[in-house]
């Protein structure tokens, strides 16, 4: 798959870094801030405040999950892990964080502009991909209330796959997913006493 | 900041670094290190960056007031991107100085900037390049992109139409000019009709020719460098005169590196060609009080990196052994013009095209903030409404 990155406007962009007082801050800091971001430093703690921060750049060395305002995982943002220890178990806790990007300590002249793109289109990515298996797990929930559907339709007589086409084409009218074209035609069943529901497509 | 004329040759506030005892001058000898090419592709344009840098020595040597006696320390690289790291420590190594003035292509400024890092030396790079870099060991004192192709396109669209064709050399000023060039035409509502690259120093351009005699652009961005360049406006002369579309009125060349220096080696296939720099030689006349011009906006911007150095060095104590941070943490950076965050400087940013072998200015915008990452938007300089006449 081709990835077109759109560089959207980083210039006024809010990092937060969570990272003791240290050279790689100003290292860090310095390349955000001439890419265009607003950076502020944090220790130990992120604070609610950082719910605000496009951008979340932590300390994988001394880092532990009481320092975010989230649980680990669900960061509302980008995460951009400072590595400095290559300890497998520090890289573990990173990516339970929910880590997008990396930049490995030291922190010199560059590296900050690549970790800030990766990072941002890891997340939307996984957001997209979160959104997306959301709403086939919500489809798969419904596939009973399909069924039922189906055998409601049938049962006047239509055959099974005349039936099932049925469905679709209410649920094509209607712009609408067959779940919801299913959901309606129960709810109309119900409405009807069991009797009636050609008021629903006629 | 506009590029200062010659007439003026003390750096600002030079006088702090200037050590006086009963009318006898002492004057600091500060060695600066040289890192051009003086022959392979792009000869010509090392050769320009050259002179501006070698005449800015000479003018600050022969002003007793500057306080410093600049002393070249020259390497060639002789056009091979594998000896500019080398040649770089070696001046950072053998030599007192911390400050190299040099490179032409990106990737020979990418390759130095390690070199740099390690010895705590700074490159000071003159030349137009693609943006999405601060290196804290580089001073950028020509045009990257928003003062250069965002105003040349948005000058383009409304005069010549928004389809284009692309093409350049096969290194990251080429292709990365021509993705924000896809990115400003796209968003414009355009249409990119081809693309293609060339190995820096190809000069078979048959399917480039090929490739815009088909789709019939609006415009052609040409990002090409050296010989490839030189031989694809040959070739693109010769198409025009076989089919009038292709000429300057309906389907001109666009370049944001052309400059002087290089419109002796194309000739008359250079008529029409529209260039987007920070200075053209016919700028002069606007600079009220300059006697002399510079030959191109390479020759002004290396230049004016010297001077910007030497009135840095002449207000630091340290002088000659002051690293760059030193020199923009010290009272004379604010006036020096360059940027503390990007280490890049605010540029005129002038529109022209050949006329009889010469750049006539279009159009003009005085002094427009550097934006190396395109990442604030208000630095994009509004564009200028055609008038009328220009409209063909």
């Amino acid at each position: 798959m081709t990835r077109r990155v759109h560089l959207s406007n980083l210039g006024g962009a809010r990092a937060a870094i969570l990272h003791r007082p240290h050279a790689t801050v100003v290292a860090l800091t310095r390349q955000l801030v001439a890419i265009g971001l607003e950076v502020t430093q944090h220790w130990p703690n992120l604070g609610s405040g950082a719910l605000a921060a496009d951008f979340v750049f932590f300390d994988t060395d001394l880092g532990h999950d009481e320092q975010f305002p989230w649980k680990p995982g669900v960061a509302p943002m980008p995460l951009v892990a400072l590595i400095g220890s290559e300890a497998p178990g520090r890289i573990e806790w990173a990516l339970n964080q929910g880590a997008d990007a990396q930049l490995v300590k030291p922190v010199g002249d560059s590296g900050a502009y690549s970790a800030l793109l990766i990072a941002q289109q890891s997340f939307e990515a996984r957001r997209e991909q979160a959104a997306k298996i959301a709403d086939l797990r919500a489809r798969l929930a419904d596939r009973q209330t399909v069924v039922r559907a189906v055998v409601l339709l049938a049962a006047r007589g239509l055959g099974e796959a005349d039936a099932y086409d049925h469905l679709r084409q209410l649920a094509m009218n209607r712009r609408e997913t067959i779940e919801q074209a299913a959901h309606r035609v129960l709810a109309q069943f119900s409405q009807d006493g069991g009797r009636n529901d050609r008021s629903e497509h006629s | 900041m506009a590029f200062e004329p010659r007439t003026q040759p003390t750096p600002s506030g030079a006088r702090g670094g200037v050590l006086s005892f009963w009318g006898i001058t002492l004057r600091k000898r500060v060695e600066i290190g040289l890192l051009y090419s003086r022959e392979g592709n792009y000869a010509r344009i090392s050769e320009a960056c050259r002179q501006g840098a070698l005449s800015a020595i000479d003018a600050i040597n022969s002003a007793p007031e500057s306080g410093l006696e600049l002393n070249a320390i020259e390497r060639d690289p002789r056009g091979n991107i594998d000896l500019y790291q080398p040649l770089c420590t070696e001046i950072l190594r053998e030599t007192s100085a911390r400050h190299v003035v040099g490179c032409v292509t990106s990737w020979s400024r990418k390759e130095v900037i390690p070199a740099l890092e390690k010895a705590g030396g700074t490159l000071w790079y003159a030349c137009p390049y693609e943006g999405f870099e601060a290196s804290d060991s580089v001073v950028y004192t020509h045009a990257c992109p928003n003062q250069h192709l965002l105003p040349l396109l948005s000058w383009t669209f409304p005069r010549y139409g928004r389809r284009g064709y692309l093409t350049g050399s096969n290194y990251i000023w080429g292709w990365e000019m021509n993705r924000v060039a896809r990115d400003q035409i796209a968003a414009a509502g355009g249409a990119v009709l081809g693309e293609r690259y060339l190995p820096i120093g190809d000069v078979d351009v048959t399917r480039i020719i090929d490739e815009i005699r088909a789709t019939r652009p609006d415009f052609i961005l040409n990002s090409l460098i050296g010989p490839s360049s030189y031989r694809f406006l040959q070739a693109y002369a010769a198409l025009g005169r076989e089919d009038a579309h292709f000429t300057a009125a309906t389907c001109p060349v666009l370049s944001c590196n052309l400059t002087e220096c290089e419109l002796g080696e194309i000739g008359a296939a250079a008529e029409g060609l529209i260039s987007v720099g920070p200075y053209f030689n016919e700028a002069q006349a606007v600079l009220p009080g300059a006697a002399a011009s510079f030959g191109s906006s390479l020759e002004a911007a290396a230049y004016s990196a010297v001077f910007m150095l030497a009135g840095l060095l002449a207000q630091n104590q340290k002088h000659a052994s002051a690293n760059l941070g030193e020199l923009l943490a010290g009272s004379g950076a604010a006036g020096s013009g360059i940027d503390p965050e990007t280490h890049h400087v605010a540029l005129p940013v002038l529109i022209a095209q050949v006329e009889d072998g010469q750049f006539k200015v279009q159009d003009r915008w005085p002094e427009v903030a550097p934006d190396p990452y395109l990442s604030h938007r208000d630095r994009v300089p509004a564009v200028h409404r055609p008038r009328l006449s220009v409209v063909r």
